[in-house]
């Protein structure tokens, strides 16, 4: 996940909270390793089919990042027995969408298709966990359609050039401090070799994790998943990543000139993932802060004092190791980024002091629930959301999860506000509009 | 959150209107009020949430030609505060139960979106029906409101894609409404008053041009009892219902370039096309998609997939009710623009000289039929494709026929509708970058 996605969305990535008690998953580990879960939804005569690769930005080296990403475009490109394209083009044949995307932790691709098409899915899923044909004239194609996704995405995005820069300051050891799509320089440089060594590592059984949720007999799909990929060697156990960052002494602070309408403030905190007891309350922190249009940053930045055109917030829940705790701001014209850093620090420090009101507690705690709801009603959500909870330990913990939001209360909000953001240890990034 | 391509929204986007489900049961039930109001209503009920989509024929085709941005105030403004409740009393009651209420306009019409909890419905639709029924729209939001409309505007300036498609709008539909933005621009919105939004509103909305969606743990009983209950004594008034011409395609065609500091050229190709009631609009779909639809498409396998030189590179057809627009996008490196705007250039007469490949043809249709019920997939995307079919007077059935006639398509007819839509020179072409 990057930054400067609504918090809504975060929060939709949390897994249904069993509000339909006829589902069972049907998990199983086959004998190489790979993680299966299936969930039966015969509403609707379609099936997402997920694969999610435990391997994002988080597992690159110095030098080489933006792998994961590149190989993520590079896993479009063929197996001997599906040419390059192929892949692509017998999904639309058979009317369904595919696409893929790369985060820190994460690579994940989907197929949602006829639920009839199911065997060709899982065919071209375990054919291109084994056999990619990584070429070296299609990567050197490929390599400038991803310099080109970097140009727009980041060269010539104020939101995104400045997200970048606060990662990069924020994260001196651990490779969170990289961009996901990579650094220029990374990417015109990676080597095929390199590619191939990086998709012999980490696309093995023992590392990905299937996930589909549609109109199929568990029973039935788990026997044809095991037909397919059982037959894949199981494959060695990824290294480890070892980076842990060290504690920030100080703030950092970037400030970047650029081409642009108005200018942009964000302002980012160390915080604890979801292995800490904080976490659920650090979840419902930014929903208070962030979650709506009565919300505290909304009501107060955007709307009663309009100082800001946008005002937000973010947590990564299901971030793998600690991340950071984004604030963000989009100052009106008159304004000023100073202005809006320090109203944005102010709501930080008012939370250490003030207790939120019970109304405030209880809105959160009911938007966060009720966004689990609405995730049942797609079973692309549902399967994504299942894997998510995989990847932190297990598909049952969202059974837990509401519990654990619903046992928040105000005085652990003031105490983790207190715990984890001192003034000294953020790191602030302002685009100035280059008049 | 990086992804190979956003082209699968994109299509899904564009072909929301135009595709049909394969379950065989009729997709809603339909019934018209004693007061003009179609209602549409689709049991879904497995999951306990309703969605409900009311949508106005009141969009911005219909703002006054020097007040540019009139509907999209308006609807800003539609949840700002009722006869009963304040904005942010409206916000925390909504929220406080996890729901969401919404409201915005678009070219033609403005919509309320309600999503809830099904045991929050009916506090759903209480606000829901103040918000149409008892607008206050009080002087100061409306005040907030411009602000923020302006200042949206600017920033939007920095976003090279929106930048184009505004210029290209205004070449397009030259001499109509469609011309405008949206949103309208800094000066016209500075122009606007609360007089303005309350004459709008009182001209526009009205039942008898307003189709309700009710979609989700819900009976069509319990549907309209509720929607009744709460719309049924909105009032029809007798006055004729407001024209608007259609749209005609200008006499001239232009090339505008924006200069921007960017490291990419945004190249926008468009022209007008046809109307969704156009025997011509099912091959122009085909044909678009086997141009620029998909990851199969000749744009995205020549530009993208064997030249590198983009990263996004597509076609769609829009379809509003008063007029059509078809157009070609990519964004690539700003020293290789001449080179994608030749390549544009060439795929799109190419469609016109030669025949479509058997295979392309066959791909191009069976994603068109074959991806419908992904399309369809939750609450909230059922409810707005049945305001959209019944507010472009499509009907129920549209969804069959437009199946039927997409797999008679032929070669013969995807050549014929390139070679009179997809002549380069009938396009307008807006380049947003760095300029020599």
């Amino acid at each position: 996940m990057r930054l400067a996605i609504p918090l809504l969305l975060i929060v939709a990535l949390l897994v249904p909270s069993g509000a339909r008690g006829d589902n069972r998953v049907v998990a199983a580990t086959l004998d190489n390793g790979l993680r299966v879960l299936l969930l039966e939804d015969p509403r609707s005569p379609i099936v997402s089919f997920q694969v999610w690769y435990r391997v994002g930005s988080r597992n690159e080296l110095r030098g080489a990042s933006g792998i994961a990403h590149f190989l993520e475009h590079l896993m479009f490109k063929g197996t001997p027995s599906h040419g390059a394209k192929q892949f692509a083009r017998l999904v639309e044949e058979n009317g369904g969408q595919d696409n893929a995307f790369t985060s820190q932790d994460v690579t994940s691709y989907y197929v949602n298709i006829a639920a009839e098409k199911l065997d060709l899915v899982i065919d071209l899923e375990a054919d291109r966990m084994q056999n990619l044909l990584l070429d070296p004239k299609e990567i050197a194609s490929e390599r400038e359609v991803v310099i080109e996704e970097r140009r727009t995405r980041t060269e010539d995005d104020p939101g995104g050039f400045l997200g970048e820069e606060v990662s990069s300051l924020a994260f001196k050891a651990h490779p969170y401090g990289a961009p996901i799509i990579g650094w220029m320089e990374d990417i015109k440089r990676i080597t095929p070799d390199e590619i191939r060594a990086f998709y012999k590592t980490y696309y093995v059984p023992t590392n990905a994790i299937v996930v589909a949720v549609g109109a199929f007999r568990a029973a039935d799909a788990l026997e044809k998943i095991k037909r397919r990929f059982g037959r894949i060697p199981r494959g060695k156990v990824p290294p480890p990543v070892l980076a842990v960052e060290p504690p920030q002494n100080g703030e950092r602070r970037v400030a970047v000139t650029k081409q642009a309408e108005l200018p942009i403030v964000y302002l980012a905190w160390h915080v604890p993932n979801q292995k800490s007891d904080d976490a659920p309350a650090l979840e419902v922190l930014s929903t208070i802060l962030a979650g709506g249009r009565a919300s505290r940053l909304y009501r107060d930045l955007v709307y009663q004092r309009q100082l800001a055109l946008e005002a937000g917030g973010d947590y990564s829940y299901f971030s793998i190791d600690p991340n950071l705790f984004w604030f963000w701001a989009t100052p009106m014209p008159g304004q000023t980024s100073e202005k809006l850093e320090t109203e944005l620090s102010a709501h930080m420090e008012r939370l250490k002091t003030e207790p939120v009101t019970d109304e405030e507690l209880a809105r959160a705690k009911n938007q966060i629930e009720a966004a689990l709801v609405y995730q049942d009603d797609s079973i692309h959500q549902r399967a994504s959301l299942l894997a998510r909870f995989e990847l932190i330990g297990g598909f049952a913990l969202k059974e837990s999860f509401m519990a654990k939001i619903r046992a928040v209360t105000s005085a652990d909000l003031t105490r983790v506000a207190r715990a984890w953001f001192a003034p000294d240890k953020k790191s602030v990034g302002v685009l100035l509009p280059k008049s | 959150m990086t992804t190979r391509s956003s082209l699968a929204l994109l299509v899904a986007l564009a072909s929301l209107l135009v595709s049909r489900p394969t379950a065989a049961a009729p997709l809603a039930h339909r019934e018209v009020l004693p007061n003009g109001i179609v209602l549409l209503v689709a049991e879904r009920p497995a999951v306990p949430i309703v969605a409900v989509r009311v949508l106005m024929r009141t969009g911005a085709v219909y703002d006054p030609p020097d007040r540019a941005g009139l509907a999209n105030l308006t609807g800003a403004v539609l949840t700002r505060g009722t006869a009963k409740r304040t904005g942010p009393e409206l916000d925390s009651a909504i929220e406080f139960v996890g729901g969401s209420l919404q409201a915005g306009a678009g070219r033609d019409s403005l919509t309320v979106s309600l999503t809830a909890q099904k045991k929050d419905l009916t506090l759903g639709l209480d606000l829901a029906s103040e918000v149409v029924l008892s607008p206050a729209f009080p002087e100061v939001e409306v005040s907030r409101k411009v602000a923020e409309i302006q200042a949206a505007i600017r920033r939007s300036e920095e976003d090279p894609g929106t930048v184009a498609a505004r210029a290209l709008n205004r070449l397009v539909f030259q001499g109509h409404p469609y011309a405008s933005p949206v949103e309208g621009t800094r000066d016209s919105v500075a122009r606007l008053t609360r007089d303005d939004v309350v004459k709008f509103y009182r001209e526009h909305a009205r039942p008898d041009t307003t189709v309700i969606a009710v979609v989700g743990a819900v009976t069509v009983d319990e549907a309209r009892r509720e929607i009744m209950a709460r719309f049924g004594s909105w009032a029809r008034p007798t006055d004729a219902l407001p024209s608007v011409a259609p749209a005609t395609a200008p006499a001239s065609k232009h090339e505008e370039t924006v200069k921007r500091e960017l490291t990419q050229t945004t190249i926008m190709f468009g022209r007008q096309a046809v109307l969704q009631t156009d025997p011509d609009y099912f091959p122009l779909s085909v044909a678009s998609y086997v141009l620029g639809g998909g990851s199969a498409s000749s744009l995205y396998t020549r530009v993208r997939e064997e030249s590198g030189l983009a990263y996004s590179v597509y076609s769609w057809v829009s379809p509003w009710r008063f007029g059509s627009s078809f157009a070609v996008s990519a964004q690539t490196r700003t020293a290789e623009a001449p080179k994608v705007v030749a390549m544009i250039r060439e795929e799109l007469a190419r469609m016109g000289r030669e025949p479509v490949v058997d295979r392309e043809l066959a791909l191009a249709k069976q994603y068109l039929i074959g991806s419908f019920p992904l399309r369809l997939d939750t609450s909230g995307k059922v409810a707005d494709f049945l305001v959209a079919i019944e507010d472009r007077g499509l009907g129920l059935d549209y969804a069959d026929r437009y199946k039927e006639r997409i797999a008679k398509v032929t070669a013969a007819d995807v050549q014929r509708v390139a070679a009179q839509y997809f002549p380069p020179a009938t396009f307008n072409l807006v380049i947003v970058g760095e300029t020599k």
